[in-house]
């Protein structure tokens, strides 16, 4: 029947949202809480699911693990496994302008992707992990599809109030003074390397976790499932159209791009074929136009951040 | 193993690749001294270069190194174009809404070459080039000119820089722009210019990188890393710092296959990126740090 | 005698907080003007207001009968104003000579008799033509930096205290070489920390305090005044 197809379809949708959700609540504690520029997120989401994969999958031949360890304890491991890759980073990069850190981060993500795809010990290279459990995943289809929506829901409500409460407090508004005058909050004493290095090492566990619910809801993950670039970016454009430093926005953001992007395909994807492969790049070339046209038109985003006097899009810089 | 072996298989064709990443290092370090921004579609530039220079060799039948100075004026216009149409109306941003406006360059750039020139390895000419024998040294031909070639660039590019008005004007932008600007320097003809020159360099870049191995669509993007590497470790704003840092990350990567599974030459540029920022961040020739 | 430069009723300052409120000024052609006052008085931000370095929001600044309330700096170097900031005020990677090309950078044709001038005004800086501007002491610097502010030739030379950081040695010489340049007919206004040495030599001066004139006359009557000694002078 129709309509049970659809309603499927519009729970596999929720179901991303939520996840890409998570990863744009990550992106806004780094970029619209602190203005650092986070451009390997694929990196630490591929972290997250691979991470989670090794910990929960049953044993396997000729690589790493499983270790069949029940799911929660996979994500728990992803979250610190994304952490411990920010850490050295972070460490090393936020002395500097964002820029640099930008630029080591597209390095990260590409390391990362380059252990993935060759070593087979670790990843089971190109043919990727499978057997990854789901929570709940013995139900039948659509029961277990909608029971990992309210597991992921319920993640998302729990880091959101967590983000919250963490941006109401005196930990976001110290953050916020750093963001907007880096220099005057330097001069009132406070470590502000340190407080960037907690905040950049948050929001990546958060886009480890991220990683690890999707290789969860697909049970699997293989090189192929993370194209770097495009979910990197997909990331940015729906924390900045959103409204950076909004996390509202954060979330609007990524189901008005997500919805966008999966219409897109489907209708792309009744072309030809010779004409499929290129809609597919002329897709990604009209999100890098949107990205243009909301920094230019609407820098602020749908939901602007809720402190009235600041300038949109990360103060800090010269 | 002897040292002509190293040097065949290792020196020269890391000098190759470093020369090609010096390139691209110049172009980065002009526009992060210059303009003051990370330039994240530097690489994704190179492969438009690249695929434009294919476009001439197919349509007109002549050979890469003919197609070259048009290649640079046209990547160079497209260089102005992006700034004029992007990048422009951000100026009186904080600068890293630049650099993600780049990001989103770099990707609009790319599906544009994956749309025109589908995603298939292309290369030039076909059939295998046997090097010269120049005493025990072995180098092809093309290798020799991609050298050559951005030794003569660079130079062109220095005597531009020391000796004109215009060149003197970028410097003076580079070196304290409130000042320049106090003087009268015009800086929207400086961006103009820098970015002529930063196009250029590119397209050199992309059309030789294309030349040594093949054209993909990735081809530039993967060279982002290393051109930065190669950036930072000569020192931020210093041209010949970018062509000695493009050097050796192009040296050391070829090296480190002595150590590392091949894979991995990607990740030596980025050991040497992290290793500057954490015990020099101005790089060997003292540059900036932003 | 008509002024130079005039600045009337000036309000402005920095993003929404106004620093200066109502600053008038008069500098006559070839003639040296000192602006003192107490810290924050709006000394420094009175000079860059003329240089539309800051937001200015009532006020006129009018240089040689045309009105040039907030046109853009290259158009206010054009129209004969140089500017001498405090801090980075010289390209230091480049050398001393190139320091003064890219102070004649608006100019064109031959350019020797405007450097035998400058040359001639920093006989040291001759001789460390080719010295990066950025290994030189300090008070060297200051020396390049109104080298460079000369080679537009220009008909008002504003410093931004140009003595400050400088043994009393270096400071006795700028205050001579302004001498020389006000003597070749370039009027300066130049803000000044040291009060009383500025004034001593000033032909006129301004003391300014919260932003608003306070005093003003030569700089000797301003030297004789008890409320301008009380003020900060020490005495």
């Amino acid at each position: 029947m129709e309509w049970i197809g659809f309603a499927n379809y519009a729970v596999y949708m929720a179901i991303f949202i939520c996840i890409y959700a998570l990863l744009s609540l990550g992106l806004n504690i780094q970029w619209g809480f602190t203005g650092l520029f986070n451009a390997g997120i694929a990196g630490f989401f591929a972290v997250g699911a691979y991470t989670s994969a090794v910990l929960t999958s049953p044993a396997a031949d000729g690589r790493l693990g499983g270790f069949d360890l029940p799911f929660w304890v996979g994500w728990i491991g992803a979250m610190v496994a994304a952490a411990l890759i920010a850490w050295p980073i972070g460490k090393i990069c936020l002395r500097f302008r964002s820029d640099y850190l930008a630029i080591a981060t597209i390095g990260v993500a590409e390391i990362i992707r380059l252990v993935i795809k060759s070593e087979d010990w670790l990843t089971n290279s190109a043919r990727g992990i499978t057997d990854i459990p789901r929570p709940l995943g013995d139900l039948p289809y659509t029961m277990s599809q909608l029971a990992y929506l309210a597991i992921v829901m319920a993640i998302l409500l729990v880091v959101y109030l967590m983000v919250e409460r963490q941006i109401a407090s005196p930990w976001g508004r110290m953050m916020r003074a750093i963001r907007d005058n880096e220099d005057a909050a330097r001069a009132m004493g406070k470590d502000v390397p340190y407080r960037r290095l907690e905040a950049f090492i948050f929001g990546s566990a958060l886009m480890g976790l991220g990683g690890a619910l999707f290789a969860h809801f697909n049970r699997s993950i293989t090189p192929e499932a993370i194209d770097p670039m495009v979910a990197t970016f997909l990331v940015w454009i729906m924390l900045i159209l959103g409204g950076s430093g909004n996390n509202r926005g954060a979330i609007l953001g990524v189901a008005v791009v997500w919805v966008i992007w999966s219409v897109s395909e489907i209708v792309t994807d009744q072309f030809p074929h010779e004409y499929a492969v290129k809609a597919k790049y002329l897709r990604i070339f009209l999100i890098g136009l949107m990205l243009q046209l909301v920094l230019r038109f609407r820098p602020e985003g749908l939901l602007p951040e809720a402190s009235g006097e600041r300038k949109p899009v990360g103060k800090t810089g010269n | 193993m002897g040292a002509l072996e190293i040097i065949n298989f290792y020196l020269v064709p890391g000098l190759v690749v470093g020369s090609i990443y010096a390139l691209g290092a110049v172009g980065i370090t002009l526009v992060f001294a210059i303009l003051r921004y990370a330039h994240l579609a530097h690489g994704d530039l190179a492969t438009l270069g690249a695929f434009l220079g294919l476009g001439l060799v197919t349509a007109l039948g002549i050979s890469p190194y003919l197609a070259l100075p048009a290649v640079m004026v046209l990547t160079a216009v497209v260089a102005v174009g992006i700034d004029r149409v992007f990048y422009d109306y951000l100026r009186e941003r904080p600068k890293i809404v630049t650099v993600m406006a780049s990001l989103g360059i770099a990707l609009m750039v790319r599906a544009i070459v994956q749309v025109v020139w589908g995603v298939d390895s292309q290369t030039y000419t076909r059939g295998i080039v046997r090097p010269e024998n120049w005493f025990g040294i072995r180098v092809r031909d093309r290798e020799l000119i991609t050298i050559l070639a951005m030794i003569a660039l660079v130079v062109a590019l220095q005597l531009f820089l020391q000796r004109s008005k215009w060149g003197k004007a970028m410097r003076a932008m580079s070196d304290n722009p409130d000042l320049a600007l106090l003087s009268g320097v015009d800086n929207g003809k400086v961006v103009t210019i820098t970015w002529v020159i930063v196009g250029g360099l590119c397209a050199a870049a992309g059309l030789f990188l294309g030349l040594n191995f093949e054209l993909k669509a990735m081809m530039g993007w993967s060279m982002l890393l290393p051109m930065f590497a190669a950036a930072i470790l000569g020192g931020v704003g210093r041209v010949e710092g970018a062509v000695i840092g493009g050097l050796i990350v192009g040296v050391a990567e070829e090296m480190s296959t002595l150590f590392l599974p091949t894979e991995y030459k990607a990740a030596t540029a980025f050991a040497i990126l992290l290793l500057m920022l954490l015990v020099r961040p101005t790089g060997l020739l003292r540059g900036k740090v932003l | 005698m008509k002024p130079l430069l005039q600045m009337t009723d000036l309000h402005g300052g920095y993003g929404d907080a106004n620093i200066l409120h109502g600053v008038n000024l008069e500098v006559a052609p070839a003639e040296i003007v000192v602006i003192v006052g107490p810290n924050g008085a709006g000394k420094s931000t009175a000079m860059k207001a003329i240089f539309g370095l800051l937001k200015i929001r009532g006020g006129s600044v009018i240089v040689g009968g045309v009105d040039i309330t907030g046109w853009e700096p290259n158009r206010i170097v054009e129209a004969g104003v140089c500017y001498v900031p405090q801090v980075d005020n010289v390209f230091r990677e480049m050398t001393v000579h190139e320091n003064l090309e890219m102070g004649a950078f608006l100019r064109s044709g031959d350019l020797s008799a405007a450097y035998d001038r400058v040359y001639g005004l920093f006989p040291d800086l001759k001789e460390r033509r080719k010295a990066l501007a950025g290994n030189l002491s300090g008070g060297q610097r200051q020396m390049v930096a109104m080298g460079r502010a000369l080679m537009l030739e220009p008909k008002i030379l504003l410093l931004d205290e140009p003595t400050a950081g400088l043994s009393p040695k270096y400071m006795e010489q700028i205050f001579q070489i302004s001498r020389d340049v006000r003597d070749t007919g370039v009027a300066i206004l130049l803000v000044e920390q040291h009060a009383k040495q500025a004034l001593a030599f000033a032909d006129r001066g301004y003391v300014l305090a919260s932003g608003c004139n306070r005093h003003e006359g030569t700089g000797a009557d301003l030297l004789a005044d008890r409320d301008v000694a009380d003020m900060f002078l020490g005495g």
